[in-house]
């Protein structure tokens, strides 16, 4: 199979810092793989050790410092990186970065079988990349994937995880799955994958060279704009009881629930 | 594209398998409402159902909760839902009827599809918003959650149209019923062809809740962490669910541990829920998990440990030992007859 994975870097949200303006701190923030995406890197791998002969190339659109979240997929296991970056992608929103990456794709690896996404990215939690990516390259797609099964080389099953419970979707190939938290962890990489991945050479392509013209890229090539963003008030704390008779805690606790009127 | 010959909030309504409709449904339907309530833009809900489903309740249901007009989709081939034939029923009706606005509750169904027919119509898209309303250049403002919670943006598209967003689940109040209302439904019948269709559904397989309630939709959740020690534990957390009609929740901790499926995970990468009740049963509430609940109306915490930082956004907060508080909360609920009614 020749399978593409689409990549992200985030800031790490379990550290996230701000400023005295309550604005996010870009500097001194760790930058993680999206974890999302790395149950996609791990899908893909898992699907090239059980179908010899398979390929899995793996992309991201972002800074420079992006190219570290490929390494990491080529430690863990992926065979090519091409990072897409350019002053032209600044200001992109999911419907941009879907067109940017699905012209990546079409140009890179133009006879891909799947491409895997993660279903949301922690910074943005948009979900809609994976989607509109399908939709751009005009092949069926399933969300909310949590494991992939190859039926025969033209077909996958996908496990959908869903309110009702989990739906088994066959998908025609070429297509796109969208990965949740999978049955199975991302691996983490060998010293001899950290090796592999600092001898690799990822190159960089811009706009042009992807033959994204600049009033599709970026800001321009946008449908949304994003007009503030801030912090989210953060919860206070109210009442704790501690040390007392467990007795008299639930009875506290139900006065205060009859206080706030929901006994 | 002309941006003006856009008219009207249309509200994509979603259907379970009985025909009846979906609490977000509703919630959407109200969040429509509250938009521009000085001039009121024309309402309209759309539904999508194979042939032979009897959608009558649920058109008058739609009706009676607001909307002017109800489009009904009939086809046999959208009996079950599939990505690629909701996404061309709905794209086609957008570029025929040309709505200023489309809606639709976030599920796993409006965030697989409509995100494609945002794509297909050059839209600008805000999905699993909080807060809608029009600002004074006239567009639609959005407010979603991003970064795990953290932070709140507000979203407009300025060039494009129409403007869809999707509502999260409990953002909204469901609408009030007007059964005076008349009903003003029309069917229509989309053009699709079974070759559209590249993916196929084989097979459900329904989570079995003990309390039958569904975490995204319940009012009240409890959810059990570590501090119950082993899987056999978590029965204290169905009993206290189940004499509050609450659905059961976990943390990434003891769903990792393999005690309870991932459906039932609350936190980063499990599901977000804003109820008007949690209850965090011996979770010490680290970021990811509280990235999937800090939303909820109110936190009731239960652990030993008191520097655990649940209790830094819990309302109400017990430092104690879950094995005895618990059984004897669900104990005192019982015997006192106490319902609680959010």
């Amino acid at each position: 199979m020749n399978i593409v994975v689409c990549v992200k870097q985030v800031p790490d949200t379990a550290h996230l810092k701000f400023d005295a303006n309550n604005q996010l701190m870009r500097e001194g923030v760790e930058n993680i793989m999206n974890p999302f995406d790395e149950y996609a890197v791990e899908t893909a791998i898992r699907l090239k050790e059980a179908h010899e002969g398979s390929k899995v190339t793996v992309i991201s659109m972002g800074p420079a410092q992006a190219k570290e979240v490929l390494k990491r997929a080529i430690a863990m296991g992926c065979d090519d990186a091409f990072l897409l970056s350019d002053d032209a992608f600044n200001g992109a929103d999911s419907w941009a970065s879907a067109n940017t990456l699905k012209h990546a794709i079409q140009k890179l690896v133009p006879d891909f079988d799947l491409v895997l996404t993660g279903q949301f990215a922690t910074d943005d939690m948009s979900g809609i990349t994976g989607p509109a990516l399908a939709e751009f390259l005009g092949v069926p797609s399933v969300t909310f994937c949590k494991r992939v099964d190859v039926a025969d080389p033209k077909t996958v099953q996908a496990h959908r995880e869903v309110e009702q419970g989990v739906e088994v979707f066959q998908m025609a190939l070429p297509g796109v799955l969208c990965m949740m938290k999978c049955d199975y962890e991302p691996r983490i990489p060998s010293i001899k994958g950290v090796m592999k991945a600092n001898r690799t050479e990822i190159p960089t392509h811009d706009a042009a060279a992807i033959g994204l013209p600049t009033d599709q890229a970026g800001a321009n090539g946008s449908t949304t704009v994003t007009l503030k963003t801030w912090r989210r008030p953060k919860k206070e704390g109210g009442k704790k009881i501690d040390g007392a008779d467990p007795q008299v805690a639930v009875n506290e606790l139900i006065g205060f629930l009859r206080e706030r009127k929901v006994i | 594209m002309n941006m003006n010959d856009y008219k009207g909030i249309w509200v994509i309504a979603e259907l379970n398998r009985n025909g009846e409709l979906y609490d977000v449904s509703l919630e959407a339907l109200e969040a429509a409402k509250t938009l521009n309530p000085s001039a009121p833009a024309e309402i309209t809900a759309v539904l999508l159902s194979g042939t032979g489903m009897d959608t009558t309740n649920a058109e008058a249901m739609l009706s009676h909760a607001g909307a002017d007009q109800v489009l009904s989709l009939k086809h046999d081939l959208l009996g079950q839902y599939q990505v690629e034939l909701f996404t061309k029923a709905v794209a086609d009706l957008i570029e025929e009827r040309k709505p200023s606005i489309v809606l639709m509750g976030a599920t796993s169904t409006s965030r697989d599809f409509m995100p494609r027919v945002a794509a297909r119509t050059r839209a600008g898209i805000a999905p699993d918003c909080t807060h809608l309303e029009i600002n004074a250049d006239g567009h639609l403002e959005a407010t979603r959650p991003m970064f795990g919670e953290n932070m709140l943006a507000s979203v407009i598209s300025p060039n494009h149209r129409p403007q869809m967003a999707t509502i999260r689940g409990k953002a909204y109040a469901k609408t009030a019923l007007d059964t005076s209302r008349a009903v003003n439904s029309q069917t229509l019948t989309p053009a699709l062809s079974p070759e559209m269709a590249r993916t196929k559904l084989l097979e459900t397989m329904k989570s079995e809740t003990k309390t039958g309630k569904k975490l995204e939709e319940a009012e009240i959740v409890v959810s059990g962490g570590r501090g119950l020690k082993g899987p056999e534990n978590f029965g204290m957390v169905e009993s206290l669910a189940e004499a509050m009609g609450a659905a059961v929740g976990a943390s990434r901790a003891v769903v990792d541990a393999g005690w309870r499926p991932h459906a039932e995970q609350v936190g980063q990468t499990g599901k977000t829920v804003s109820p008007q009740i949690y209850f965090a049963i011996g979770i010490s509430g680290a970021i990811q998990h509280q990235v999937g609940m800090s939303s909820s109306k109110m936190i009731i915490a239960i652990n030993k440990d008191g520097d655990a930082p649940i209790f830094e956004i819990a309302d109400f907060g017990i430092v104690g030992d879950v094995f005895q508080i618990v059984p004897l909360l669900t104990k005192t609920l019982k015997e006192q007859n106490l319902v609680v009614t959010v």
